[in-house]
């Protein structure tokens, strides 16, 4: 876990890690938000409206800025203000998506960071957002 | 810079901070008067009008501000340097 503290960060400072969304995922997923949309359990029916196979709950793959945050960048004294997220292409379970954080503003007086995050399968963007972070003393 | 100019562009940012294009605020106006402005949305209102003025604010200025008013005068003040 990194222990960046607001001091330490500085614009442009980059941050990444590696996740395999799984069947196992999807179905903990579930079970914790019961959101049983077919879209998400119905690989049939998500065909017959023009995907894949069953896709991926984007707030699992949202959930990982999370994790971005709270371990990586800036890691142990995050205190997550505020997420924005866009969820640009579907992602399915198999999928290996590379989670980015750029430092991209610090606002002193107020001991925040403004991080950008992109969440990638490969070269193709699926999720884009913005986090906001101040710090625990 | 005017003083009524500052209270127009901050009147767009506390509406734009809020989501709430009603919102006039005046030199009284304070956290009481807006239903959402707790600390977090402080935090954004601070960082905002520092953008918009190109000022900072210290940090005992930005937890203290009692109203709006308090804001234009070192909004004014820095303005003047």
């Amino acid at each position: 876990m990194n222990e960046y503290r607001f001091e330490d960060l500085q614009i442009g400072l980059k941050e990444s890690f590696v996740c395999t969304i799984t069947q196992e995922m999807m179905e903990d997923f579930r079970r914790l938000t019961g959101d049983v949309n077919p879209l998400h359990l119905d690989s049939q029916y998500a065909v017959e409206h023009g995907f894949k196979g069953s896709v991926v709950y984007g707030m699992l793959s949202a959930s990982l800025i999370s994790t971005l945050g709270g371990v990586y960048l800036p890691g142990k004294y995050c205190l997550i203000q505020q997420v924005e997220t866009k969820f640009v292409k579907p992602v399915y379970v198999g999928d290996v998506l590379t989670v980015y954080g750029t430092v991209q503003e610090l606002n002193d007086t107020v001991r925040q960071a403004v991080i950008k995050v992109e969440i990638k399968r490969d070269t193709e963007k699926v999720v884009r957002g913005c986090l906001k972070v101040g710090f625990l003393e | 810079m005017t003083r009524e100019e500052v209270y127009v562009r901050l009147n767009k940012i506390f509406q734009s901070v809020f989501d709430d294009e009603s919102i006039i605020v005046n030199a009284s106006t304070c956290a009481e008067d807006i239903e959402d402005w707790d600390s977090f949305e402080h935090i954004n209102l601070v960082v905002a009008v520092e953008h918009e003025f190109g000022i900072k604010f210290n940090i005992k200025e930005a937890k203290n501000f009692k109203n709006v008013g308090e804001m234009v005068e070192v909004i004014m003040s820095r303005g003047e340097q």
